[in-house]
């Protein structure tokens, strides 16, 4: 069997991919920083002093990361309309990146506190450092550079994962090509072309993330 | 509340268990098929990459950008490129295969890039040493750096694979009968949403939890050195 490969009618519909495209940077963007907040503060829940806080946050982590966020998704989209909770498609899957985010976020930034060692702040305290700026020169500067190129890189796999919101219908990159896809049978072409957008998106961030990482806390940068 | 309750013991039927075994069943052989066919085959990508001379640059470059390309391509796209790809030329290819091709070209690209790292670990002097022994590049390979590379290897491909558990949950898409589309089926099937999807969502953490503390175990026992290793009796 012969197959013609015909790109002409799916680059013809670029502008909709490119809005597609916008949409799936808009969710990741949505997901990520709605979703550190909660993170931050699981992690700090982490570790902590109090048993119980320690417990609750690591059961909903474990949870969360042993379950695919698809079906967090279903659950929240075909499960909650029957306790009268109806969600927008859009917002089922924002709540399904925000809290994947929460979950797999506290287990990047607890590893940041972890890396901070008694050493550190007890020459801090010996130079003279008051509490507080104990906190801004020596804590938080050498948390944010272990937890940069760890955020980062779940920032791609994040982007990489907003695809699934085509299974509600949300048209986003992957949506829109799959509509492209069944008004002109052109799947193969119109998956590649998609696949060629995923790339270059996810590539270029990469690429900002890592010249942002550079400039603004000194993380040495690392594309390859 | 009492609706879902109610519908308990009509969920919990024989048939249904029966049903979602399968479908686990089914989650699990994708798993390992795929992830395991596409960790051999990043040894492959692997060597190809870091075969020297000019005459391999054009693999080195197929090499580089097939792993650098497949790894910022969601799985989902990857699963409906090979679906399409394979329908265009076979005709009735098995739904099972398709998916366990699309898993194994996204796990080699993965894997490459993790036994990359665990081949680079190993100091270079080693490496050099071995050619002034006069070790050929596969003696090399199999009897100096992948002996010493296990232990950096090892762990996160563990952590992928048992994340990989999760992303097959997509694969439902492309029509193979795993635990997310059987899911659906009892959703459509009239069963409450709260029930089918807490209840998928449960048996995905019991395959998905045990397999990750074993990762972590490892990781923990294969970072301790051997000498190091607590022994339990000595001779």
């Amino acid at each position: 069997m012969i197959y013609t490969f015909q790109f002409g009618v799916i680059f013809g519909r670029m502008p909709e991919l490119l809005q597609g495209a916008a949409l799936t940077l808009e969710l990741a963007m949505l997901g990520f920083w709605l979703g550190l907040a909660p993170a931050l503060a699981l992690a700090a829940m982490r570790s902590s002093r109090s048993a119980i806080a320690r417990r609750l946050a690591g059961a909903y982590v474990t949870f969360l990361t042993n379950t695919p966020v698809l079906i967090h998704v279903y659950f929240m989209y075909y499960g909650l309309p029957e306790i009268g909770i109806y969600l927008d498609k859009h917002l089922a899957v924002i709540i399904g990146l925000i809290t994947a985010t929460s979950a797999y976020g506290c287990e990047i930034m607890r590893a940041g506190f972890l890396s901070v060692r008694q050493t550190e702040i007890e020459a801090a305290e010996t130079l003279g450092f008051s509490r507080l700026q104990q906190i801004w020169f020596v804590i938080v500067p050498h948390i944010v550079r272990t937890v940069y190129p760890a955020l980062a890189n779940y920032f791609i796999i994040l982007t990489l994962s907003t695809s699934m919101a085509m299974i509600f219908g949300v048209n986003e990159l992957l949506g829109t090509a799959y509509n492209i896809a069944s008004d002109n049978y052109r799947h193969i072409e119109a998956f590649t072309v998609a696949a060629g957008i995923y790339i270059v998106i996810t590539f270029a961030a990469t690429l900002s993330l890592a010249f942002i990482g550079q400039w603004a806390f000194r993380v040495k940068a690392k594309i390859f | 509340m009492e609706q879902i309750l109610g519908q308990l013991p009509d969920f919990l039927s024989a048939n249904n268990i029966a049903f979602l075994a399968q479908a686990m069943a089914m989650t699990l052989a994708l798993t390992f098929a795929g992830c395991g066919l596409g960790f051999i085959l990043a040894f492959i990508v692997v060597y190809i990459r870091q075969t020297p001379g000019l005459w391999a640059l054009p693999f080195r470059l197929l090499a580089i950008l097939y792993v650098e390309s497949f790894r910022r391509i969601p799985f989902l796209v990857t699963a409906f490129l090979v679906l399409f790809f394979i329908a265009a030329f076979i005709k009735n290819a098995s739904l099972f295969l398709i998916a366990v091709i699309a898993i194994c070209l996204y796990a080699t690209a993965f894997s490459a890039d993790i036994i990359r790292g665990g081949f680079e670990s190993v100091p270079r002097h080693q490496i050099e040493t071995a050619q002034a022994l006069n070790f050929s590049r596969w003696q090399t390979l199999t009897q100096v750096i992948i002996p010493q590379s296990w232990p950096v290897i090892l762990p996160p491909a563990m952590v992928f694979m048992v994340a990989f558990i999760k992303d097959t949950a997509l694969v439902g898409q492309i029509g193979v009968f795993e635990l997310a589309f059987r899911g659906r089926e009892l959703n459509n099937k009239g069963f409450s949403g709260i029930l089918v999807f807490g209840t998928i969502a449960f048996l995905y953490f019991v395959m998905s939890y045990p397999l990750t503390r074993f990762g972590q175990w490892l990781e923990k026992r294969l970072a301790t050195p051997r000498s190091q290793r607590p022994v339990g009796k000595l001779r």
